[in-house]
């Protein structure tokens, strides 16, 4: 079983590349972690700060990446918020824990943006998600709300603000899944989009639990 | 300090492209995530064997004027399927219907119906909703087991989204659903440990030089050098859904893990080189 495992995450890479978009989450749980760790291992590292992008990348990479370090940047201020306001348990943990997860990510991209010669903030996230047929779902507005909604309503907020946050994420990784030409960026939307789709779960169960 | 980027046309066309070729959900947009929608409930894994719909809930787009689950669109017909016994949830006369969005289109109303007959409507005017919407309705009129269809119609396209949601009016006043908690992790008591880490090494691992630094996750056959404890206390073997405590201990391929930061485990939150700020290596 795990022997498995190990073997398909070294084919994986390839398998990705046929496969496209439609693996949704479907393929067996631990499958795309191992393709991204066995692809950081190839490189050594002890930490992600230390993983290196390599140097094929397209366009859409590099748009993969600057959306969701700006979906990720305003999901760690949501979050930030979520650990001081939220009074449940397990929404305080599911916060601290995407926190800290999302912290490393973040690391990552903005390291392999750097390494690319890209920046890594946008300006023009209006005019682009408009350009994918609506708003975008969290602006400054939102996030502020959070900071002064009522306690006894927080929760609740929250949980659907992030959900919506969440999902916009996983529609990133779908298109990098597509057309991303970088393997460490391929890797980390298939984690992308297994992480926060399982998020969704959780935070549907939370709402109403 | 920010920087403009500016996307060549191409790459923005690429992306329009993709969203239609693409079986994914692109320009997906909203649901009723509270009292749970039927595809809330698909997303949650609460119902399970749904389909496409478990990935994209807010995906429920089709023409105005259906008065059914799925609003006509074919691709999620299970949400019209009531020999699913979707689970109701208990509410008390008034009713707030809370939706996630994720993309925020003009909205011309959003309606409440049940049996066909409308109960509420919200005009909101062309304008832009809020990031997440929430409806107060009275149903103070209705008892029993009764299916609400609430749709969102947006105002500058022909389109709507569908959610049903399954309710038992004067059943309670809280909008409790039965949901599955997570499994508790089991209480890992430090067994008498090997005294060696397995031997074998996995036969298809990558061919590299092995690690020796601390805070490595690779697959290894033996123990960080620095740290290796000679008697590691052995947990069960790390799994998703699973509630865990901090200090509880797992191992994954063969090395152990100490829970650094409580969390209900979740795929690619496995103890890995992306994950060290939840999971110690041992």
């Amino acid at each position: 079983m795990k022997r498995r495992f190990v073997a398909l995450a070294l084919t994986a890479p390839f398998l990705l590349g046929a496969c496209g978009t439609d693996a949704s989450s479907s393929a067996p749980a631990s499958v795309s972690g191992k393709t991204a760790q066995a692809a950081a291992e190839t490189q050594n590292v002890n930490s992600v700060a230390e993983i290196t992008a390599g140097s094929t990348f397209n366009d859409t990479d590099v748009m993969f990446l600057q959306m969701l370090v700006d979906n990720q940047e305003q999901g760690l201020e949501m979050v930030g918020v979520a650990s001081e306001r939220a009074q449940r348990q397990e929404i305080l943990d599911f916060a601290k824990a995407v926190e800290l997860t999302q912290s490393d990510e973040l690391t990552m991209m903005k390291n392999w943006l750097k390494e690319w010669d890209k920046p890594a903030e946008l300006d023009e996230r209006e005019s682009l998600h408009a350009d994918h047929g609506g708003l975008p779902v969290t602006t400054e507005k939102e996030i502020e709300g959070l900071q002064k909604i009522k306690k006894a309503d927080f929760e609740t907020a929250f949980l659907n603000l992030f959900l919506g946050h969440q999902q916009t994420a996983v529609e990133f990784a779908a298109l990098e899944l597509d057309k991303g030409a970088n393997e460490q960026a391929r890797a980390l939307a298939e984690r992308v989009k297994q992480s926060r789709a399982d998020q969704i779960q959780q935070m549907l169960k939370l709402l109403n639990g | 300090m920010r920087r403009k980027i500016a996307y060549p046309l191409a790459t923005l066309g690429m992306v329009a492209a993709s969203t239609v070729a693409v079986a994914s959900p692109a320009l997906a947009h909203g649901y009723v995530s509270s009292p749970p929608s039927r595809q809330a409930l698909c997303a949650a894994g609460t119902v399970s064997d749904c389909g496409a719909i478990q990935f994209e809930p807010q995906s429920v787009e089709a023409p105005k004027g259906s008065s059914q689950c799925n609003g006509g669109n074919a691709n999620f017909s299970v949400l019209n399927d009531e020999s699913r016994n979707w689970p109701a949830t208990s509410v008390g006369s008034s009713v707030t219907f809370n939706w996630v969005l994720t993309a925020r289109h003009r909205t011309a109303t959003w309606v409440y119906s049940i049996d066909g007959t409308e109960v509420a409507t919200f005009n909101d005017n062309n304008a832009i909703p809020n990031a997440t919407v929430s409806h107060k309705v009275d149903l103070s009129g209705f008892s029993g087991k009764k299916t609400v269809l609430a749709v969102w119609n947006i105002g500058d396209t022909a389109a709507a989204f569908y959610s049903c949601v399954d309710l038992n009016i004067g059943g309670g006043g809280s909008s409790t659903t039965p949901t599955t908690s997570p499994t508790k992790a089991p209480t890992t008591a430090p067994t008498t440990a090997p005294t060696k880490a397995p031997t074998t090494a996995p036969t298809t691992a990558p061919t590299k030089a092995p690690t020796t630094a601390p805070g490595t996750t690779a697959p290894t056959s033996t123990a960080p050098t620095s740290t290796a404890p000679t008697k590691a206390p052995t947990g069960s073997e790390w799994a998703p859904g699973v509630s865990y405590k901090v200090g509880d201990v797992v191992t994954y391929q063969g090395v152990s893990y100490k829970t650094r930061q409580a969390h209900t485990s979740i795929r690619s939150w496995e103890p890995s080189i992306f994950t060290l700020a939840l999971w110690l290596p041992l």
